[in-house]
């Protein structure tokens, strides 16, 4: 039998990244049956929700539900209590990941790997960004990971969606980067950098 | 007064091409004394209205047959003022838009429908007002001088009449004032009670008679002529009101029935209403040892939704609770509330406080409480959460606060029990038996009612005054006597003090009503009341058993003594004596039983049945307008008489039908049971019980009792209406052709 522990709850809304709207739910479950991928998420937006009101720390940060929102806002825009739930799920996200949780390590990486990319050329390279990505665990598992989506790289190659040649950097990219500076100076939104 | 009788016959809405109207002009008229018949291809249309007004003048025409439209509409524009009879006869519904145009059946329906009206409008009379040999009052009693009381007295006076209020408690205020703060529109935040301002307003007005310390002792007469004797302060006084208003409110459910929570048990649990007394009394602290409270859990629904306490929700408790959280909050902000609830029903735009907790960071859980208990001198709590999917325990609490609901105060603690009578098996030895639900007798002592049914509002099976709750929620069983705020069903302030305007108005306006001779709903505007021909009275009191409202009270030798104010003309009266001596002006038994007679039978070797359905016309007869309006079609073998309500069915109608040949009776009426929609309460119940007994009479007749057929219809039901009359005509052709045809 678990203890309601209210100081978890108190963590969040103090620390997280708009982590007080989480009071504003009243458990109605749009949000889990709004979620594309919830199927794929050991907990549910709703389940996280209560989750952090019973105090349990351990589930809700190391659970791969806050890191698998791919910030789709169906579940926003239905909410009755317009709780921005993205943004919340970001933020436990990053307040995870601060907290050393890697749920979903892969995941993690692939966010890391992307917004490096947006920083150094101000746009995504389709190739750059898988061989960095898959090469990121060695050489051998680079090699594996790529074969894997072969299928798949090979089919976009054919609709055009990968070019040949590397991407160049854009126009502005070095106003770009200020602002990304600034941004992550300020960091009031979430955002998957770690 | 002296007949000249006119038939109008309207050709519009397809009725023209549907019927030939010549022949109906001779064939429906024949047998009747008639002046003259004339027909128009828009009689509603301003040149009909003009030919049917010239001739009024010109010929003299006090009775006015309308063979049109559907008696359901336009009586606004047939209405040729209180000296004229109007019957309207059904050609267009039930006739031109029901059946194939043109077919010999179709002719032989609207001819009757025709010869039927003319029976009517022979039988009818102008009814005369009653008039009592007494004044009437217009005054209104209010008993009850809580928040509901008071609006209810204050809004009677605003609208000019006078209000009397009867509290027996020692001051006006009632459970409002006993509360530290309110929630109401906009549901916010907290506000001020306005006790004070309301007691002020009503002891300040004028035409607001308050008493005190006051029960009242006995009530006695009817509407308009309610005699009231009050007891304050010891002393004796009289009032004589129009009608009257409870308001005697609620009570908390005891919570000395919820040992299962604690109760009794732990000091620091406590009730909702304890709370509020002790926030309202200044600090909210342990009453065990008189420290601030810190961290409190409010159980919702305790005992509410329970099928062994209270099986419903009290609607406000969940408000009450974020309420009282709110006080915590505002004593101490470090203060946490935990709600454990089953469902978070904050009504209406209540929704808004609930927000507003939330926001403060109260801590809701939803699921049941497994146990509570005390360890280190706090208290814990063990719940299974349902959102969690697991057993929790909240501990370190130091307050536990039961949400209990409400109790109507009408609502007897044990079944009353009264004297039974003498040959009854079920009493014990003193010679009492308990008294039944839905009766009188089934209620806490607040009007004394001078009634034979018993002294209260008749009460429902959680002890609420049954009224119609679907059409008319303000109304009793009792004719001008209304309920209002939480007496009525669980409600918060601001509810109440709508309802108590409610009721207000509803008492006004029966007290004007009354005094006109005019019936109040759902007859609003009827001008007939029963007249009882008492020489042949055998004293059977079936009428002063059955009228649902009371009205008729009985002397030392059992004659009933009808109180015409108190009468809705539902007639069912008149459907229940055997003697048949029971009338009004407009309608009757030997009425209804000539429209039987004035429909034609044909011989049996013609192979055309003729079935009579008996139509409530309330909800069944505007279901089957609907049906006609829908173009469905049924058989031309069935003829429609709408009746006042399916109580006023006379058991001699049946015999008289079948004695005459008619195939089968089906009587269409309102769904009956817990969730009746009759508009008389019991009179489709009742039609229903009494045909149980028909079974006797078409023995005698050496009949089949499938011959007659009870069917339940709703206003809602007329798609199931060409089903039902299918059925019930195949079940006659099954039986086959009545014997007694051509007799």
């Amino acid at each position: 039998m678990g203890s309601y522990d209210p100081s978890f709850a108190k963590e969040v809304f103090e620390n997280v990244d708009f982590g007080d709207e989480i009071k504003m739910c009243m458990q109605c479950g749009v949000c889990a049956a709004s979620c594309p991928l919830s199927l794929q998420m050991d907990h549910s937006p709703r389940q996280i929700f209560t989750l952090i009101r019973a105090g349990k720390r351990e589930e809700v940060l190391g659970s791969q539900a806050i890191m698998l929102c791919t910030s789709c806002y169906t579940c926003e825009v239905r909410c009755p209590r317009k709780i921005p739930v993205i943004d919340v799920m970001h933020g436990l996200a990053n307040y995870a990941l601060k907290h050393d949780f890697v749920p979903r390590k892969d995941t993690a990486n692939f966010g890391g790997k992307f917004w490096d990319q947006i920083y150094r050329i101000g746009r995504i390279d389709e190739k750059d960004l898988s061989r960095r990505y898959f090469f990121a665990e060695g050489i051998i598992e680079g090699i594996k990971g790529l074969l894997g989506f072969s299928d798949i790289g090979l089919r976009l190659f054919l609709h055009k969606r990968i070019k040949p040649l590397p991407e160049r950097k854009i126009k502005g990219i070095i106003s770009l980067r200020k602002m990304l500076d600034k941004a992550e100076k300020m960091r009031g939104r979430g955002g998957a950098s770690v | 007064m002296d007949k000249n009788t006119a038939v109008y016959i309207c050709t519009g809405c397809s009725i023209g091409d549907a019927l030939d109207i010549e022949q109906l002009k001779e064939n429906g008229t024949e047998d009747f004394t008639i002046s003259y018949c004339k027909d128009h291809p828009f009689l509603c249309g301003s040149e009909g209205l003009d030919l049917l007004n010239k001739d009024i003048e010109a010929e003299g025409i006090n009775t006015i047959i309308i063979a049109a439209c559907s008696q359901r509409v336009n009586y606004d524009v047939f209405n040729f003022g209180p000296d004229k009879i109007v019957e309207r006869v059904n050609l267009r519904e039930q006739v031109a838009w029901s059946q194939p145009p043109k077919e010999e059946d179709t002719q032989m329906l609207a001819e009757d429908n025709l010869r039927m009206g003319c029976s009517k409008a022979k039988d009818t009379e102008l009814p005369e007002p009653f008039q009592a040999e007494e004044a009437y009052s217009k005054d209104i009693l209010v008993v009850g001088g809580g928040v509901a009381g008071m609006t209810a007295a204050l809004d009677t006076a605003k609208a000019g009449y006078q209000a009397v209020i009867v509290e027996k408690e020692d001051r006006l205020g009632g459970f409002l004032a006993k509360m530290k703060k309110n929630v109401t529109l906009p549901y916010k935040e907290l506000s001020d009670t306005g006790v004070e301002e309301l007691i002020n307003s009503v002891e300040e007005d004028s035409r607001i008679k308050v008493f005190t310390s006051s029960t009242v002792e006995k009530v006695s007469g009817a509407p308009g002529l309610f005699s009231v004797d009050i007891t304050s302060n010891g002393d004796a006084a009289n009032e004589r009101v129009g009608a009257v208003i409870q308001a005697t409110g609620w009570v908390p459910y005891d919570a000395n029935k919820l040992e299962h929570l604690g109760y009794g048990q732990f000091k620091d649990v406590i009730t909702n209403v304890e709370m509020e007394e002790m926030a309202a009394a200044g600090k909210i602290v342990r009453p065990s040892d008189g420290k601030e409270v810190k961290n409190a859990l409010f159980i919702q629904c305790a005992g509410s939704r329970d099928s062994d306490h209270l099986p419903y929700c009290s609607s406000v408790c969940c408000l009450v609770s974020l309420k009282q959280a709110t006080y915590l909050k505002e004593q101490n902000p470090e203060a946490l509330s935990y709600v454990l609830y089953k469902d978070v029903r904050t009504v209406g735009q209540a929704e808004d406080f609930y927000r507003k907790a939330q926001e403060d960071g109260n801590v809701f859980i939803r699921g049941s409480v497994s146990a509570v208990g005390e360890s280190g001198g706090m208290l814990y709590v063990e719940a299974d959460d349902e959102l969690l999917g697991e057993k929790v325990k909240i501990e370190e609490l130091d307050l536990v606060v039961l949400a209990v609901g409400m109790v109507p105060r009408s609502r007897p603690e044990e079944v009353p029990r009264v004297k039974a009578p003498e040959d009854e098996k079920d009493a014990d030895e003193d010679g009492m038996i308990e008294v039944e639900q839905d009766s009188g007798f089934f209620a806490n002592s607040a009007l004394n009612l001078e009634y034979r049914q018993g002294p209260e509002l008749p009460t429902l099976q959680y002890g609420f005054p049954d009224s119609h709750y679907i059409c008319f929620p303000y109304e009793t069983r009792r004719t001008g006597i209304y309920a209002a705020g939480c007496v009525r069903k669980p409600m918060e302030i601001a509810r109440a003090k709508d309802d108590a305007t409610g009721a207000a108005m509803k008492a006004i306006q029966c007290t004007e009503a009354t005094a006109i001779g005019m019936a109040v709903h759902p007859r609003a505007g009827d001008m007939s009341y029963p007249e009882f021909n008492m020489q042949r009275c055998t004293q059977c009191k079936r009428c002063t058993e059955e009228c649902p409202f009371g009205a008729i009270n009985e002397d030392e030798k059992a004659n009933p003594l009808p109180n015409p104010t108190r009468c809705r003309r539902c007639s069912i009266c008149m459907g229940s004596c055997p003697e048949r001596i029971i009338s009004f002006k407009n309608y009757s038994v030997s009425m209804i039983g000539n429209m039987l007679k004035a429909i034609h039978v044909p011989e049996e070797d013609e192979e055309k049945p003729r079935v009579i359905a008996l139509v409530c016309e309330n909800d069944a007869y505007p279901a089957l307008d609907m049906a006609g309006i829908k173009r469905m079609t049924w058989s031309p073998y069935i003829r429609f008489i709408p009746v006042r309500c399916l109580g006023s069915i006379n058991l001699i109608w049946v015999a008289d039908a079948l004695s005459r040949g008619i195939d089968g009776l089906l009587l269409m009426g309102c769904r009956h049971g817990d969730d009746y929609q009759c508009h008389f309460m019991k009179g489709s119940e009742l039609a229903n019980t009494r045909l149980d007994k028909v079974s006797e009479t078409l023995d005698r007749l050496a009949l089949e009792s499938d011959r007659v057929q009870f069917v339940e219809i709703g206003i809602t039901d007329y798609d199931k209406i060409p089903g039902i009359i299918g059925e019930f005509m195949e079940k006659i052709e099954e039986v086959g052709p009545n014997p007694y045809k051509g007799w």
